[in-house]
């Protein structure tokens, strides 16, 4: 066969016997394929070499492992806003027509799909006639552009409704949820899955069928044809996925009723009309600010993943190497063996995450009935399958036999690293890390699981002090990314730098912070909690602070979130605050009164809202209708407010406390505040984080919004850096660089 | 429409036919929840056979439809329901399932074999106990079977509210016609109307003491527009029109009927309770599935060469107010002769049972009544209807 004439970087072509190409990828500086500007070009080209050389069937397959596509180039991806609309509608064009090159050739194409298969791979995939996919278990299939704000703009929209159904396809495309290679031959998205030594054969097998029968002109012809649907079922799923999306975003996010409504129209068109829809919904996504902060939110991420945990230098004088870095991974976890201490919620969900990541993992607590109780909770906890809603007992089972559980502190004498996770109290906390340190290694970590004890008081129970941070779950610890590694003022860098490794197995995102009160979290939660029994003092019905705060796109209310914290345990916190932050923040009489009343929230029943019956879940009834007589000692002169003044009122303050943060040096860096509010507070990823949606208002806005509220004291006043940000236009938030 | 002639060995008659008290699904308070479905089965199967005087040895079949065949109703529960109601070893025993519809096509192909002259004397029976069984645990149906369509349809619930919104029936005319369920339904019970199809069956009172069971349980004689108004939407959250109260409820229990030819009756000494003139079963599209009883009953009412009008009283079954209304708009009936005895939504829903417990109780209410011709009909999940037009003897 005649080579083509250019050397390509990202694509290797082959030829098997009987003539079938194999073109395999491997895009350079990337340990996972993605689609580059490169790969685009080579693959134009080698189209072009077939055109005049024509093969009788390609097979398209990976040369990196466990990875086909994950996807498009992020950063290429980042750049979409600054375009302007004609020039992403271009690039929706040159992909599609690239991509349908494939689908128009006379000869037929497979993909092997053995791997990540996500994104614009997966439209690369299902511009191929026929796909087959592995069974191994890194082999995933989906379109996650809609968790990015977007929808799959190379014609995913039009093919996949065509190959797998409507309904199927929105599925897949409104969730952004990947699907293993035998889901995706029950769904007919890939033709076969086979175990991956066989992909290649079975690949050819279906090639030559193909070839012989000539099949894919009939699915050619059914991939380019309007889709058929009858018209009560067309109604019936546009309002049953409505209804799932409005349920599921509050209407907060624009991308998964686009996909609906692009999905739907292009089933009544053919597949070259429907392409118009799908780049024109792509365009004004482009233009959408939601979509741009959830590529930021996604970066976010990213850079977390690769943040040592250290800044600058003292990266390269590390006594103990990275463990993080990912060709050790694998030793490290074998080398890995963590204990808890405490058997509380917090201790049970942080054990729970560490068998989830198959880490073999020591439980103490000395109340015997404290720890059995706890083990089942866990071993339900860790075997949750997510798809099913339920716990897998097989696999609960299996995890059962990672879990070491003992009342004898004596257990985690072999422990590399320690958690104590036990109550609140200081002087619990202090006597529990010197038995541990009398217990373990010179050489084991020591972390403390604390929302409330500065690292430094504790620090002082132990004689090296070096090893020792704080590290801060959130709860749920299943559901809460966000962990704060907090160092204390004898923490050593390799400390930090292992718990930060540490966290990132457990598939956390760990921000380094400074030991001060309420650390990050609490510190910007704080005022808004504040706020929140504030405005209910000035007669703003309950109900409505939490509405509003919902609809601002916060998962719960402040009061809401009092009452699932515990008023006792609020009330604890909040007297660390307003000891350190007394000016800003007092300790608001309200909370004690409420406590005082037995009104510890939900698991007494009773807190602002009542609840039928008590404990975690127990379902909310209403507001409180006692809480009017409670507030009665305590309120404060009516102000009429109106919604916005509320919102403003409720997160002006949190965003003036991030500032303060910054500038006190408590936080790495500003980027930090933005991952940290999103995966422990919930606060809404559509907004970018705190500090973004700073940004969306400007410094001048703020400032302005800021003076309605002037009489309320120090808590409204500008610190002196956002009056510097608004003098500057400086933002609050910090650019990526790509 | 000229009717169609017969001959007696060809026609099919029921002979007899009974039921449970239908029970609530629940754990804690259902009066079924320690009893197993195959013997609540058994019970009404052993009943419709001694209250017939038929000769037992002369039953050739059972028929028992079902729509969760597994655990207690696993492995071709007919033949252990045979079995425990005491029925000869030499009867034979199938299991079937059209889900909502099953037992009433349990009854449609036993009048089948009659009608073919294959087997004649057998009994049919329909049993659901959705406390032990819920209906959609184990199920994983085939995504493609839902490519033209959604997963949502599976929610009945759903399909529900697309009638409601699409075919605009409000809530309050679906709580309205609830209420006239409950009523209709407290009446029959308070004027016996019901005592001569309710098989007493053990079960347990609220408190856990041992009782007879011979009233059902969900009917709520107190309820009222003011206490439906206050529930919420129970399958689109804040936007549905959909509510406990116009949904009917889960529930336990269990109907029988024997049938054989008119001609094996006489020869037997046996007096019928009605012939079964007609059956039909139709297809349509899942998210309108509530809408099956109409062209299954257009359909069954021209094979028996009748119209609608002729028919004197009418069991539809009420998976859902708003389906039963939406199907009420679509006859073009105001249904004063739909469902005099209240229906499910207020005796509650066994799925594989209703068809059988309907039909019961329509046959009941015709010879009460006087009413020579009847209809019995329901709608199917993912899409079909079945309908049996019954003249009393």
């Amino acid at each position: 066969m005649p080579e083509p004439t250019t050397d390509f970087t990202s694509l290797t072509l082959d030829y098997l016997p009987d003539d079938i190409a194999v073109v395999r990828v491997a895009v350079p500086g990337h340990s996972q394929n993605v689609i580059t500007a490169t790969f685009l070009r080579e693959l134009g080209q080698i189209l072009d070499h077939f055109a005049a050389v024509p093969p009788r069937g390609l097979i398209l397959e990976s040369g990196r492992p466990g990875s086909f596509f994950a996807g498009a180039d992020i950063d290429r991806l980042n750049r979409l806003w600054e375009l302007p609309e004609p020039e992403v509608a271009d690039l929706c064009d040159r992909g599609r027509t690239l991509f349908g090159r494939l689908s128009a050739s006379p000869w037929p194409s497979v993909a092997v799909i053995d791997g990540t298969c996500l994104g614009g791979g997966l439209e690369l995939a299902l511009a191929c006639d026929l796909r087959v996919a592995t069974d191994d278990p890194r082999t995933s299939l989906g379109a996650p552009e809609v968790k990015l704000g977007l929808l799959p703009g190379w014609g995913g929209t039009v093919r996949l409704p065509r190959l797998i159904g409507p309904g199927p396809a929105l599925e897949m495309l409104i969730t952004g949820d990947a699907v293993s290679g035998r889901r995706a031959a029950t769904l007919g998205l890939v033709d076969a899955c086979v175990p991956s030594v066989a992909a290649r054969a079975a690949a050819l097998r279906l090639l030559e069928q193909t070839v012989a029968n000539a099949n894919h002109t009939t699915r050619r012809q059914q991939q380019a044809e309007a889709v058929p649907l009858d018209a009560d079922e067309k109604a019936f799923l546009e309002a049953t996925t409505a209804a799932l999306i409005l349920g599921r975003t509050g209407g907060h996010y624009p991308a998964p009723l686009a996909i609906l409504k692009t999905v739907l129209q292009g089933c009544e068109l053919e597949a070259a009309e429907a392409a118009v829809g799908e780049r024109e919904a792509f365009v004004q996504l482009t233009r959408s600010p939601v979509a741009r902060q959830l590529v930021r939110v996604f970066l976010l991420g990213e850079q977390n993943r690769r943040d040592s945990g250290l800044s600058g230098d003292n990266q390269n004088n590390l006594s103990a190497p990275d463990p993080s870095a990912p060709d050790r991974s694998d030793s490290s976890k074998r080398d890995c063996r963590p204990a808890v201490v405490g058997a509380g919620i917090m201790g049970a969900g942080i054990v729970a995450r560490h068998l989830r990541s198959a880490l073999t993992t020591t439980l103490v607590d000395i109340n015997a009935a404290a720890l059995s109780r706890s083990i089942p909770d866990i071993l339900a906890e860790a075997a949750w399958d997510r798809n099913a809603r339920a716990s897998d007992p097989q696999r609960a089972v299996e995890l059962a036999g990672l879990l070491r559980s003992s009342t004898d502190l004596a257990a985690i004498a072999q422990a590399d690293l320690v958690i104590e996770s036990v109550i609140e109290r200081t002087d619990l906390k202090r006597q529990v890390l010197s038995e541990i340190e009398s217990m373990v290694a010179e050489t084991t970590v020591l972390c403390t699981n604390t929302s409330t004890n500065p690292i430094a008081t504790l620090a002082e129970s132990l004689s090296n002090a070096s090893r020792f941070c704080g590290m801060h779950f959130f709860n749920p610890v299943r559901r809460m990314k966000l962990v704060e590694v907090i160092r204390g003022p004898a923490t050593s860098d390799a400390t930090v730098a292992t718990v930060v490794a540490h966290a990132k197995r457990l598939g956390k995102y760990p921000v380094v912070v400074q030991d001060s009160p309420g650390f990050l979290v609490n510190r910007v939660l704080t005022p808004y909690l504040h706020e929140a029994v504030e405005l209910l003092r000035e007669g703003i019905a309950p109900d409505r602070i939490d509405r509003l705060s919902r609809r601002f796109g916060m998962p719960l209310g402040p009061l809401e979130l009092y009452d699932m914290v515990g008023l006792d345990t609020a009330f604890y916190a909040g007297l660390v605050m307003a000891t350190a932050f007394g000016e800003r923040i007092d300790a608001s009489p309200v909370i004690p009164a409420l406590v005082k009343a037995g009104w510890l929230g939900r698991k007494s029943g009773s807190g602002f809202y009542a609840y039928s019956g008590s404990g975690h879940d127990a379902p909310i009834t209403g507001v409180n209708r006692q809480l009017a007589d409670r507030l009665e000692p305590y309120r404060l002169p009516e102000r009429s407010l109106r919604d916005e003044d509320i919102i403003d009122r409720l997160f002006l303050p949190m965003l003036l406390e991030a500032l303060l943060v910054l500038d006190e040096g408590i936080v790495r860096e500003s980027n930090d505040v933005d991952l940290a509010v999103i995966h422990a507070l919930g606060f809404p990823a559509f907004r970018g984080g705190l500090l973004a949606w700073g940004d969306s208002l400007g410094a001048a806005q703020v400032i302005e919004r800021l003076k309605r509220f002037a009489d309320l004291g120090p808590r409204m006043t500008p610190p002196p850096s956002l009056l510097d940000h608004a003098a500057t236009g400086r933002p609050f938030t910090t650019h990526f660089l790509s | 429409m000229p009717r169609p002639s017969r001959s007696p060995e060809t026609t099919p008659v029921v002979v007899s036919c009974c039921r449970t008290a239908i029970g609530r699904a629940d754990r804690d308070t259902g009066m079924f929840r320690h009893v197993r479905g195959d013997e609540l089965a058994a019970t009404v199967v052993a009943a419709a056979v001694a209250r017939s005087g038929v000769d037992p040895a002369t039953i050739e079949d059972v028929l028992v439809g079902a729509t969760q065949q597994r655990a207690e109703l696993g492995g071709n529960v007919a033949r252990s329901v045979g079995l425990l109601a005491g029925l000869p070893l030499s009867t034979a025993a199938t299991s079937m399932n059209r889900l909502c519809g099953t037992s009433l096509q349990a009854l449609a192909q036993a009048c089948h074999a009659i009608s073919a002259g294959a087997e004649n004397v057998q009994v049919v029976a329909g049993i659901e106990h959705m406390g032990h069984l819920p209906m959609d645990s184990d199920l994983d149906i085939h995504p493609r079977a839902f490519a033209g369509s959604s997963r949502a349809v599976l929610s009945m619930g759903l399909t529900a509210e697309h009638l409601a919104s699409s075919r605009g029936v409000s809530r309050r005319r679906q709580e309205e016609y609830a209420l006239t369920s409950h009523q209709r339904a407290t009446t029959a019970t308070a004027t016996g109307a019901f005592d001569s199809e309710i098989v007493p069956q053990q079960g347990l009172d609220e408190q856990g003491v041992v009782m007879l069971a011979t009233r059902d349980q969900s009917i709520r004689g107190d309820t009222s527009l003011e206490a439906m108004a206050r529930l919420k939407p129970a399958f689109l959250p804040k936007v549905g029109s959909v509510t406990a109260a116009t949904s009917a409820p889960l529930s336990d229990g269990a109907a029988a009927l024997l049938v054989m030819s008119e001609a094996e009756a006489k020869r037997q000494g046996l007096r019928p309770l009605a012939r079964v003139l007609a059956t039909a079963v139709v297809g349509l599209p899942p998210a309108v599935m509530g809408l099956g009883p109409v062209p299954a009953s257009q359909k069954a009412l021209t094979r028996a060469g009748l119209s609608l009008g002729d028919i004197g009283l009418i069991e539809l079954n009420e998976a859902f107010a708003a389906q039963v209304l939406a199907c009420l708009d679509e006859f073009g009936i105001d249904g004063e002769q739909v469902n005099v005895h209240g229906g499910s939504l207020a005796i509650g829903h066994p799925l594989g049972a209703s068809g059988a417990r309907i039909a019961t109780t329509l046959l009941h209410a015709m010879h009460q009544q006087q009413v020579s011709l009847g209809l019995a009909t329901m709608c199917i999940g993912m899409g079909q209807g079945i309908a049996v037009v019954f003249e009393a003897v």
